[in-house]
């Protein structure tokens, strides 16, 4: 599925403001920020533990909403829907990677990976799984298949969480530390892996920490204090 | 099935434990409420069936007799009369072996094959009883220590003793079972009492109105003109006997207990349904997580409340399918006791349709309404705040004042510091907990309180009463002479004379209306002449005094009188009474509680004479022996001392005989109320297991915690059992106080219908088994989890989710 040209900006925020308490004991969690994210980029998102890095990624992800400011991703005003809303747009445009895979451990992997079409009901039944076997050979774990997520390596389960990112075959990716629970051996599979994902078109906007893992984006934003403190394809935005 | 579904099922199977205890309670409340249902519906059409379908007489007049046909055909042409068929009532005396003698109430029909009113059905034997036979009610036979075929002794006015063939026995769906009123009833044709050689007149017509068969009005109406057409034709209308129209004579107290069991199997029904809400929101919060995961990849509210509402539903399910066959097969089994407390005759236990479609709307529905809140909440929640939770960043915001306080208190214990603090940190679960265990606790100690109170009331009846025998004479005797010839009888210590005379209400034009049955006993009341210095009841006043010497026309009424005919009359008014035929007007001057006693007006043998114009004669007296008195031997000395003055028995009525009668009465009541509370400990022990044993499972990971800092094994387990056994104190004093407004509720409502009254206080015996219960099966429950989570390695717990 493809959603534009490589340089159409799919995700556009404007003034994004966040902030958390009351007005006696205000916490900005994010200030005023405006972003574009072209289709097609690897975006990584850095900065220290409480520069606002993980509130970014939930107002991009409708997980949370912005206190001011708007929220494009794709023909979507993401800030103006309910959150019925938002899980049903969700479901269908954003894959999400979390830090701790937060796979269903009851389910076994190639369940995880089809639970996300059951809910969006896209595919047909009897396809569904094969679909899961195919993205999971595409990441290199078909054979666990079968198991139940607490069978697998942290770098398996991360594997079979990106399959299930990627179920409904959503433009956006968003990760989350992807990589905070792994090795370097298994990081390096990973972030190679979402790499080429957005080498195949998709949008790839990962939080990270470790600055050395520059290699694997196409645009770095930096955070602190909730302001983006550099942004290595303010070029590209500006352009578009 | 589709992936969500699949994902469904394995965590119903991971949570398999505390679902089946869902299940469980689930199961045991339906099995009180179908139990329950079963038995209100069948007997609710078995009754009518039993009772209405033997044509109850609708009213009685007693008469002077010797009716002759033209004038019984001219009865039978008055308006609105379906009916009317000649009988009497004989009071007389059987052998029942040992020198014990009971008594026996014949009912004597112009013929077996003619009768149409009252019907009986035949039981065994040769039926109908042969000329010369006597037929049993069926329910007496035991009583009667004989047989079918076998001959036994009665004593008969007139006749003295004579021997008599069992022909059959039947089934008299009009009278109460035998052993509970310990008479025997037996049914002759007048044929085989003219035989017996008693010539007495059949002195009772029964009508059958055709319109207006449940109108008391209508039937009295009817009854007056049939008076009239009676009097007309030179006969005298003594009295006219109306029972409550189309009820058993038991009826009250069969509607009393059924609605009293059904009211306790909804409240049972809907603690199993807060259980399941409570679990289920336990279960809620620990899946928060994934809940929000699943949202995070697509799921809407809609599909998350979907999984679990389905969940409950078969919960429901299952438990309906367990409970409704068990809650009939106990259902047949109850109405089969109520039967024979009833005298019942069932034609058909089969239970309507309509049975299993409210099981399984209350099955279902009950669980879902209470988990269908706490289900939404948690589908409704966003992603971040359910994230937030299962994280643990929201427990420091929910940390709150009342935590602060608790935080405050110093322990000399850590495990009782960490237990107090960590009950008060989850309040809403506290309050969940504490209140079902409240619930089930109040329910139990109510329904043991309820069970006492009427025990009570049969060992207050037994402990008024300082008289081990009542002697009832056939007709009036020297008062003096009895006196004198029994308290020469060695065991005798103190003899009263206590006459008794048949009593009623009069109405504008004098003539006599009664609610009474057929037997004479339920619904009428008698006038008996007390001695006011009587030493053989504790007459303990509800009201006013009791009598004196100095009383002209005072009288005393007992609590069922009060309740059932005199509920108009204060102290102090005066009443209108036909005593033996006579008119009296008596005063009200107090009310005597009597409990499980007939009704009863209590005057002094002054007033007795006047009433019945037969000064220094009595027909009853009370026999107190010495201790350690041989209540047979003296039974057979007083008879042969009376018979040497000539003074026939009629019966002579022992004090366990009333005793057995009045506890016969409140025996099912006692049984149900103890059914109840079986119920509600089985129901409170499920919800105690639950809720505790979810408690520990959610803080495995927090005992990982305090392992890893160097708590012992001991250490977790006293913490928990401390918290469990803090949670239990808390709701046994919930319980105790919410079960007295509940016993006190029932309570007024059962006295009400039972005509009776019911003082109730908390009973120790119930409080203390409740408490020990829980304060064990919370050692119990909380330990065994406890020991299982402390047991685990610190990785294992801190990875536990």
């Amino acid at each position: 599925m493809r959603h534009g040209s490589m340089h159409d900006p799919l995700v556009r925020l404007r003034d994004v403001s966040k902030s958390y308490g009351t007005d006696a004991r205000r916490f900005v969690a994010l200030d005023a920020i405006s972003l574009d994210i072209a289709t097609g980029e690897c975006v990584a998102v850095v900065g220290k533990s409480g520069s606002g890095k993980t509130t970014l990624i939930n107002l991009l992800t409708g997980i949370d909403t912005p206190t001011s400011g708007t929220i494009d991703i794709g023909a979507h005003a993401i800030h103006r829907l309910s959150q019925e809303g938002l899980a049903a747009w969700r479901g269908r445009n954003v894959g999400i990677v979390f830090q701790f895979f937060q796979l269903l451990p009851t389910l076994t992997i190639a369940e995880n990976v089809m639970l996300p079409m059951d809910f969006c009901e896209v595919y047909p039944r009897r396809e569904r799984r094969a679909r899961a076997l195919a993205l999971l050979e595409r990441l290199e774990i078909a054979e666990q298949a079968d198991k139940i997520p607490a069978d697998l390596s942290g770098g398996q389960q991360q594997r079979a969480a990106i399959a299930r990112a990627l179920a409904t075959d959503p433009p956006l990716i968003v990760a989350d530390e992807p990589t905070g629970n792994l090795d370097s051996v298994t990081s390096d599979v990973v972030l190679s892996f979402l790499a080429a994902l957005a080498q195949d078109g998709k949008t790839v906007i990962t939080v990270s920490h470790e600055r050395e893992l520059d290699r694997y984006f196409t645009r770095t934003i930096s955070l602190r204090d909730g302001v983006v403190i550099e942004d290595t394809g303010a070029a590209l935005t500006a352009l578009i | 099935m589709t992936t969500r579904w699949v994902k469904m099922l394995r965590d119903a199977q991971v949570a398999r434990g505390r679902l089946t205890l869902v299940v469980a309670a689930l199961t045991v409340s339906l099995v009180a409420v179908v139990t329950m249902l079963s038995t209100w519906t069948v007997l609710r059409r078995e009754v009518p069936r039993s009772y209405i379908g033997s044509n109850p007489a609708s009213a009685q007049l007693a008469i002077s007799g010797n009716l002759t046909p033209a004038v019984l055909d001219s009865v039978r042409r008055v308006p609105n009369v379906a009916a009317a068929e000649l009988a009497s009532t004989l009071s007389a005396r059987i052998d029942v072996g040992n020198g014990e003698w009971l008594p026996l109430l014949l009912f004597v029909v112009p013929s077996f094959d003619s009768l149409r009113i009252n019907t009986l059905h035949p039981d065994s034997g040769t039926w109908p009883a042969p000329v010369g036979t006597l037929a049993i009610e069926r329910s007496a036979m035991e009583l009667t220590h004989s047989s079918l075929g076998r001959a036994v002794n009665i004593e008969l006015a007139g006749v003295g003793r004579c021997s008599i063939t069992i022909a059959a026995s039947v089934h008299d769906p009009g009278v109460a079972p035998a052993w509970q009123e310990q008479v025997v009833y037996g049914y002759v044709t007048s044929a085989t009492l003219s035989a017996l050689g008693v010539t007495e007149p059949l002195d009772v017509l029964k009508l059958v109105v055709r319109d207006g068969v449940t109108d008391p009005a209508a039937i009295e109406r009817t009854s007056r003109s049939v008076a009239g057409v009676l009097i007309a034709a030179g006969q005298r209308v003594y009295q006219i006997r109306i029972p409550p129209p189309q009820q058993h004579p038991h009826q009250r107290q069969m509607n009393a207990i059924v609605v009293m069991l059904l009211a306790f199997s909804m409240l049972v029904l809907l603690l199993g349904a807060v259980l399941t809400g409570g679990v289920v929101s336990a279960w809620l919060a620990q899946q928060a997580r994934e809940i929000a995961i699943m949202k995070a990849i697509g799921a809407v509210s809609t599909q998350i409340s979907a999984l679990y509402l389905v969940l409950v539903c078969a919960l429901g399910g299952v438990a309906t399918l367990l409970g409704v066959p068990i809650g009939l097969l106990l259902g047949r089994q109850f109405i089969g006791l109520v039967a024979t407390l009833l005298n019942l005759r069932l034609e058909s236990v089969a239970v309507p349709l309509w049975i299993y479609l409210v099981a399984l709307a209350l099955g279902v529905g009950a669980p879902v309404l209470a988990a269908a809140l706490p289900i939404v909440r948690a589908s409704r929640r966003t992603v971040r705040a359910a994230l937030d939770d299962s994280a643990g960043r929201s427990a420091a915001s929910a940390v709150n004042g009342l935590v602060r306080t608790v935080t405050r208190w110093r322990l000399s214990d850590p495990a009782l510091t960490l237990a107090v603090r960590n009950t008060f940190r989850r309040r809403a679960r506290l309050a969940m907990t504490a209140a079902l265990l409240a619930g089930a606790g109040a329910m139990f100690i109510a329904s043991l309180d309820l069970r006492a109170a009427w025990e009570r009331n049969v060992a207050t009846a037994r402990q008024d009463r300082f008289f081990q025998l009542e002697v009832r004479l056939r007709g009036d005797a020297s008062q003096q002479r009895v006196v004198a010839a029994i308290a020469a009888v060695p065991g005798v210590r103190t003899v009263e004379s206590w006459g008794t005379q048949h009593a009623a209400r009069v109405g504008s034009d004098e003539l006599e209306i009664q609610q009474s049955y057929p037997d004479g006993g339920h619904g009428s009341f008698t006038f008996r002449a007390a001695p006011p210095q009587t030493t053989l009841i504790a007459h303990r006043m509800a009201e006013g005094r009791w009598l004196t010497d100095r009383d002209t026309n005072a009288v005393v009424i007992n609590s069922m009188a009060r309740a059932l005919s005199f509920h108009d009359l204060a102290l102090g008014d005066s009443v209108a009474l036909r005593v033996n035929g006579r008119p009296v007007v008596v005063r009200v001057v107090g009310v005597m509680r009597e409990p499980l006693t007939q009704a009863t007006l209590l005057v002094t043998p002054a007033l007795m004479a006047l009433a019945t114009g037969t000064p220094d004669s009595t027909n009853a007296v009370r026999v107190q022996l010495a201790s350690g008195g041989d209540v047979t031997r003296a039974t057979r000395d007083l008879t042969a001392a009376l018979a040497r003055i000539d003074v026939e028995v009629r019966s002579v009525q022992t004090e366990a005989r009333i005793a057995s009668a009045q506890g016969g009465h409140v025996y099912i009541l006692v049984f149900a109320l103890g059914f109840i509370a079986l119920v509600m400990a089985i129901v409170g022990m499920i919800g105690l297991a639950s809720s505790l044993g979810v408690s520990v499972f959610e803080r495995t990971r927090e005992f990982g915690v305090m392992r890893a800092v160097g708590c012992s094994t001991r250490m977790i387990v006293r913490t928990v059992v401390a918290e469990g056994v803090l949670i239990a104190l808390v709701s046994i004093l919930a319980a105790v106080v919410a079960s007295r407004v509940l016993s006190l509720t029932v309570g007024r409502v059962l006295a009400s219908i039972a005509a009776q009254e019911l003082t109730l206080t908390i009973s120790p015996s119930g409080v203390a088994v409740w408490a020990t219960g829980l304060l064990v099966g919370t050692v119990l429950v909380s330990s065994i989890p406890a020991l299982r989570a402390a047991r685990l390695t610190v990785r294992d717990a801190l990875s536990h989710v």
